[in-house]
């Protein structure tokens, strides 16, 4: 056997470990599964921007469907009956129980609605620190991330109500403080006007898609209109009444048109999509949303509404001592779209409008295109204020039931109480608010 | 003139001989037991590095000039020395004792040295062949080791054959990260990951962690290992550095021996039962009964049931089958001078306890030395695997109707769950799926190609007679791919109008390798009273994992792949990792009376958020042997070492804790991207632990009884947590380090060996061992770690500045209490192995676990159903009326059986029948957990529904329930 010259063998293993001994500088480490948020702080382009536009659109629905369902409970609207016995206990008070400051209920809501902030915040930071698209563009991109970030802190201010929420969460390492709620609507008014001004310098076209859920709403001109039925809303919120008629004017309001045109959140089966969480299988057990008796014993003879939104149930759905007949039949499939808001809001949000400043004929005109689209006769009760905020509240609570705004309606109008709602269970109570989540505080 | 490196790890031992010819002595190396020779016994001229192994005759020749005293030393003898002078004439019998002390045994003390038992500063178990798969068949590597090692904790995921073992040695050591020890084969790190399947996306489990899949570890064959050291813990682990936290295990399997070749053929049948069943479902049912708990409308189904099938025992149904076990290997080791090989096959056929599940395992290795020249000694490891696991469903779920555990918690024994003549079978009416469909029709298959190849080269670079210096290299890599394949079929009640079926294929590619290179020198001073090795060296580990999830649902009817159905999701996961590593150590030994070691490692890796910061580990030891200073005189006690160790260790956070990153979302088919929950953290550092670990060592009547004993604290610094961040940041969860925690334990281990003569040996061990820890800082309030437990209602392990990391918080009244501990009190294991006239070999391994507690959550389940089997007693009547957590705590001690076997091996005259081909025939009986004494009311007491991975103990929800097997043995040797 040949013998192996040690010196030169030893010389050769040295030199292969000095080799490994210098070359091992590891590089910097970047996430081989995903996108990193740094590599938007300079010069994003076109595709990273419009994926950012997809992510916000695709994020206006994180949390939306146990925001419905909590405020819908506590307004005593819906029962959500599955596993989670917090659904029917933490929410009505039972037994004289609180909130939880930390629970889904929550969370979900509001760390979805924030996570989605996060992601608008970072779409206009990419804005600002990029060469790579036209300033008429960028002003499309800013128009359409204010909007959605307004509408996602209302939902929040919906929820946490006169706890205030905060409104500058820009810097993660330096958030602002908690606002009042006078405050969180102002600041939530103001964004929507900077993004109807920048929608307006912002061309005859978006630079990116939306999803067919903003069909007829995917152009700088029509976005706006979305924004300022948005706008709409919050003056009401803010009883600015006398703003709002301007606002609808310049949204896609039409008394005379259809009642279902908005724009929607939008589902489907694709890889990665969301389907409709506030779909249920009709008849299913253990897992249903049951619509609370008082809403059909008060229904109106002949309310389409009834029929059209919920189904009876041949079993009478029962949990925890609740019981129900009726289940929701708001969605006909796990890819039925969610109205954003829609031209009947706008007509509710007309005639409240005209209520509220001594209009009271012109606001019976708005109710009756509500009641005649759900087959009601025409209003014949008292045209007096009173008489007819009670029954804007009605068409409010049957147009828009289970959509989230039964909570806000009634507390905006202080009847958020057990006065004025069923208690199904002695010792249930009623919530004015959401508290302030555990891991928010300072 | 030959050199014979027979014994790797001993190398630095042997060098060159001294080449004065003043007279040759000759001799002869033979067992004390059967005076049959030793071969490859070494025998090394005390105080230098000269020396020479026995051949195969067990004869050994030896040059010397002057008086010399000659060490005589073997695996599993008591070293001997033996006072020569050239003078000498004739051939010298030296006949070496059984050492039951294993004091001579050699133990790993750096990455390239090792260091007799007798001279070591910490305490290393060490775990025999023998020990391990001689007394009974033993299914998986990790599960082998309880109660034969001080230290050790195990807790199963499953019954399920095929693995899901957690190993915990010396406690917890880390909350989010890996608590289980580093496992390096033949100088390879092997993967010990649990790779879900995805089968929770039909379940409605809650992670990963839930799916109880097996643990890598039970790809290697038992049977292979020769050896098995236990590092427990920083103290003797530093020098592994940052992966080596949670303690290393070492594996060395089998090598070729010179000499002609033998084969060995052994045949194990074997018989799996059901341990115990709780009785799910066994009340005394009359009408009345079924009209109180489930009203009137029940008594009907039941009394319909009564009068036409009877009420069925479903937990019989579904775990009281017997499942078959057969294990075939067959082994051939030999070689010549220059070139040994050991070649080994195992087939492992295991069936479960629920029909169509089950394991099987086909292992193939060959490990081959190669001795190039006098110089230069290559090894080749390779080992090839393939098993395909059946798991069936169990454990939690939620709505998924497919744990058939789950399931049956809430099934009256009057429901028919049986398929009709058209083989259609029923909705269960009482849950969310019908356990039989699941068994018979739906699918949770593993399936696991593996290739493990280790290499070695060693170098002898320069030597004289009093110093040696040595290359060494040693690597290699393991790969694997991993399949798994989930079905459900679209007319499983809980799939029929949402999923409408369900397929999951994981493709799992999984590629690590490592490398080492050491340069380590010998050196022998003050004419060879003190001996200094010093050695210096590399490390470099890469991981890579590529991980391919496909699901689909909506499936076409019949269907069961992939593209038959309307949807399909597609994930796929990379995670690659480097590290990178430096030590050094020193070892000094005088005259074999103080011993000591200093060392140092330095690591970076990619895991750490400055990939290029060294993190440094170093480690001293001391060991002082009182008996071997000359003024020791007292006889009795031919051993007493007192020894003290200190190390330091790390881990890393998980794969991409760093990373502030987008997900993947879509709307309406376009792709878009959202943040995801967690906020990189750029400041993030290694946990570290460092441990102080003391003892004493004595021996005692000639090596009859020695006691070991160690006590050890270990501070492990800066934990890493997950915080949660104020969600109006964006993001809910931030991985940081956050806390320290502290272990202390203690560990004895007595062996005896009280009668040694011709027709009885008895070797005793008894080993007693507990720990405790404290969290001794918290930068955050106490807070439920995710996914330790189901909220604090259901009890939940719960991290508390002050507390142990193991204790139990669940509501009394509303408020937060402690209700108890995972931790054990403490345990003990008592092993004795006797051989009677030769020929028969009694063996068997007692092991106590006290105290610790378990949350028993299947009872919380089949109470809310009305279907536990006490509830007509007190006890149950109790539970019912407790709505406080304490009522799902129980005492999780137990004793048991764990193995036991009667071995006969035929006398020489019945083997001679067979004219000389075969040598030996042993044929045997033997069984594993064949009896347990405890107040558990569950399944087993050693359970964990979440898998292996952070504080999962003691959470009892449904599981495979564990088995007791019953094995016949025989082996033949060629």
């Amino acid at each position: 056997m040949k013998k192996f010259n040690i010196k030169s063998l030893t010389k050769g293993l040295l030199a292969f470990s000095a080799i490994l001994f210098f070359s091992c500088e590891f590089e910097d480490q970047v996430d081989p599964n995903n996108p990193s948020l740094q590599q938007y702080n300079s010069n994003a382009t076109v595709n990273e921007l419009n994926n950012l536009v997809v992510g916000i659109e695709s994020g206006m629905r994180n949390g939306y469907v146990l925001y419905v369902t909590s405020t819908g409970t506590i307004a005593r609207e819906l029962y959500l009956f599955n596993a989670d016995p917090r659904n029917t206990e933490d929410l009505l008070g039972k037994n004289g129980g609180q909130l939880d400051n930390n629970v889904f209920y929550l969370n979900g809501p509001y760390n979805g609605s924030y996570s989605n902030v996060k992601n608008t915040n970072i779409l206009l930071g990419a804005l600002d620190n990029t060469e790579l698209v036209s300033d008429q563009e960028k002003s499309g991109y800013r128009g359409f991330a204010n909007t959605v970030q307004a509408l996602q802190k209302l939902r929040v201010l919906n929820m946490l109500d006169e706890n205030g929420i905060r409104i500058d969460v820009a810097d993660p390492d330096d958030l602002g403080p908690f606002v009042s709620k006078d405050v969180a609507l102002e600041h939530i008014a103001d964004l929507l006007n900077t993004a109807y001004t920048q929608l307006g310098d912002a061309g005859s076209a978006f630079p990116f898609d939306l999803s067919s859920g903003f069909d007829d709403f995917n152009t700088p001109a029509t976005f706006a209109q979305f924004n300022r039925a948005l706008a709409a809303r919050v003056a009401i919120y803010r009883e600015e009444w006398s703003s709002v008629a301007g606002l609808l004017d310049d949204s896609f309001f039409d008394p005379n048109g259809d009642l279902g045109v908005g724009p929607k959140h939008s589902f489907s089966n694709a890889s990665g999509d969301q389907l409709n969480g506030l779909f249920k299988i009709p008849g299913n057990n253990g897992d249903m949303i049951v619509v609370h008796d008082s809403i059909i014993n008060n229904a109106e003879e002949g309310d389409l509404r009834i029929e059209r939104k919920m189904a009876e149930r041949e079993n009478a759905a029962s949990q925890d001592g609740l019981n129900g007949q009726y289940e929701t039949a708001l969605y006909p499939t796990p890819t039925s779209p969610i109205d954003i808001i829609r031209n009947e809001e706008l007509v509710l949000i007309s005639a409240e409008a005209k209520l509220q400043t001594e209009n009271i004929p012109g606001a019976i005109n708005d109710l009756d295109i509500i009641r005649e689209a759900a087959g009601l006769d025409p209003y014949s009760g008292a045209a007096t204020e009173a008489a007819v905020t009670n029954e804007l509240l009605r068409q409010r609570l049957y147009s828009l039931w289970a959509e989230g705004h039964r909570m806000v309606d009634l507390r905006r109008y202080g009847l958020l109480n057990a006065a004025n709602l069923p208690i199904d269970r002695a010792g249930d109570q009623v919530f004015q608010q959401f508290p302030v989540p555990l891991t928010e505080a300072d | 003139m030959k050199k014979q490196y027979l014994l790797l790890i001993i190398l630095f031992l042997i060098g060159s001989f001294s080449y004065a010819q003043d007279r040759v002595i000759e001799g002869q190396v033979v067992s004390a037991i059967d005076g049959l020779p030793l071969i490859g016994a070494t025998v090394v001229k005390k105080g230098s590095t000269s020396g020479v192994t026995t051949d195969l005759d067990g004869k050994f020749k030896l040059d010397i000039s002057k008086p010399e005293i000659l060490v005589v030393s073997f695996i599993g003898f008591a070293e001997k020395e033996v006072a020569v002078n050239p003078d000498t004439s004739g051939e010298i019998t030296i006949s070496l004792e059984e050492d039951i002390t294993r004091l001579n045994e050699v133990v790993v003390s750096g990455l390239a040295t090792s260091v007799k038992r007798s001279n070591l500063g910490n305490a290393v178990a060490t775990v025999s062949s023998e020990e391990l798969t001689g007394i009974t068949n033993q299914p998986t590597l990790d599960n082998a080791l309880y109660g034969k090692v001080t230290g050790v904790n195990i807790t199963s995921s499953s019954g399920a054959p095929g693995g899901g073992i957690a190993m915990r040695l010396r406690g917890v050591t880390s909350i989010t990260g890996n608590n289980q020890p580093l496992f390096i084969i033949d100088g390879v790190y092997v993967s010990n990951d649990e790779i879900p399947s995805g089968l929770r996306n039909a379940s409605g489990a809650n992670s990963g962690n839930e799916e109880n899949a097996s643990n890598r570890i039970a790809d290697l064959a038992p049977s292979d290992i020769e050896n098995i050291e236990i590092l427990k813990g920083p103290s003797a682990a530093a020098i592994y550095g940052s992966r080596a936290n949670a303690g290393v295990v070492i594996i060395t399997t089998k090598r070729g021996k010179r000499g002609e070749t033998q084969v060995n053929l052994s045949q194990d049948i074997g018989f799996s039962t059901i341990q115990r069943k709780v009785g799910i479902g066994q009340r005394d049912w009359t009408a009345a009964l079924v009209e109180s708990e489930f009203g009137a409308g029940e008594v009907a189904r039941y009394t319909e049931a009564l009068n036409g099938r009877g009420l069925v025992d479903y937990e019989e149904e579904i775990y009281g089958e017997t499942g078959l076990i057969s294990e075939t290997r067959i082994s051939a080791n030999g070689g010549s001078e220059n070139t040994k090989f050991y070649v080994g096959a195992s087939l492992r056929d295991e069936e479960g306890i629920i029909k169509h599940t089950g394991y099987k395992r086909a292992s193939i290795r060959a490990n081959i030395d190669h001795q190039l020249n006098d110089r230069i000694k290559f090894t080749t490891s390779s080992n090839f695997i393939n098993s395909k696991t059946q798991r069936g469903f169990t454990g939690n779920e939620n709505e998924g109707g497919l744990s058939m555990g789950y399931n049956m918690a809430f099934t009256r024994p009057w429901a028919n769950l049986y398929p009709d003549e058209f083989g259609n079978y029923p909705d269960n009416p009482n849950a969310a799926g019908n356990m039989l469909l699941v068994r018979d029709k739906a699918i949770n298959d593993e399936d696991i190609n593996r290739y493990i190849q280790g290499a070695s080269v060693d170098v002898n670079l320069w030597e004289t007679d009093q110093s040696f210096l040595k290359f060494k290299w040693n690597g290699g890599f393991d790969t694997y791919s991993l399949e798994t394949y989930v079905y459900v079929p679209e007319y499983h009640q809980a799939q029929r109008g949402l999923q409408n079926g369900f397929i999951a294929v994981g493709k799992n590619n999984i590629f690590n390798t490592n490398n080492q290179g050491f340069l380590v020198w010998d050196n022998y001073l003050g004419g060879g009273s003190l001996q200094l090795t010093s050695q210096v060296g590399y490390a470099y580990i890469t991981f890579s994992r590529d991980l391919v999830y496909n699901q689909a649902t909506q499936l076409i009817p019949g269907q069961t792949t992939l593209g038959q159905s309307g949807t399909q999701e597609l994930d796929q996961t990379l995670q690659n990792v480097k590290e990178f590593g430096y030590f050094a150590q020193q070892e000094f030994n005088y005259e074999d009376k103080l011993i000591g070691t200093l060392g140092i490692r330095a690591d970076k890796s990619t895991l750490n958020a400055d990939q290029n910061q060294f993190y440094y580990f170093p480690k001293a030891s001391l060991a002082l042997n009182l008996a071997n200073f000359d003024f020791w005189n007292f006889e009795l006690m031919n051993q007493l070492k007192l020894r003290a160790a200190y190390g330091e260790t790390g881990s890393s956070a998980g794969f991409g804790s760093l990373f502030t990153s987008f997900q993947a979302v879509n709307i309406g088919g376009s792709p878009g991207i959202s943040v995801g929950g967690l906020r990189g953290s750029e400041d993030l550092i290694p946990e570290t632990a460092s441990e102080f670990e003391t003892g004493i060592d004595m021996t005692l009547f000639d090596n009859k009884l020695s006691l070991e004993a160690s006590y050890y604290n270990r501070n492990i610094y800066d934990l890493i947590l997950q915080r949660a961040l104020q969600p109006s940041t964006g993001f809910g969860l931030e991985v940081t380090n956050l806390a320290d925690l502290q272990n202390q334990g203690l560990e004895l281990a007595l062996n005896a060996s009280p009668v040694q003569n011709e027709n009885f040996i008895w070797s005793s061990t008894t080993n007693f061992w507990f720990n405790r820890s404290k969290i001794t800082r918290m930068d955050v309030p106490p807070f439920a770690p995710a996914g330790s437990g189901f909220g604090l209602g259901l009890g939940t392990a719960f991290i508390e500045e002050g507390e142990p990391v193991t204790q139990l918080k669940g509501t009394k009244d509303g408020e937060v209490i402690t209700v108890g501990d995972a931790e054990p009190d403490f345990q003990m294991s008592f092993f004795n192995s006797m051989n009677f006239f030769k020929n028969f070999d009694f063996s068997f391994l007692i092991h106590v676990k006290q105290g610790g507690n378990n949350l028993n959550l299947t009872t919380f389940l089949t109470d809310l159903a009305g279907l536990t089997g006490d509830l007509d007693d007190q006890s149950g009547i109790d539970r019912i009326s407790n709505p406080n957590t304490e009522r799902f705590i129980e005492d999780a001690s137990y004793m048991r059986l764990r193995e036991i076997a009667l071995y006969y091996r035929l006398p020489k005259s019945a083997v001679n029948v067979f004219n000389g081909t075969i040598k030996t025939v042993k044929i045997g009986a033997s069984g594993r957990n064949l009896w347990t004494v405890s107040d558990y009311t569950g399944y087993d007491p050693e359970v964990s529904t979440k898998g292996g991975a952070g504080l999962s103990t003691g959470l009892d929800v449904n599981p495979y329930p564990s088995t007791k097997q019953v094995y016949f043995h025989l082996a033949l040797e060629f």
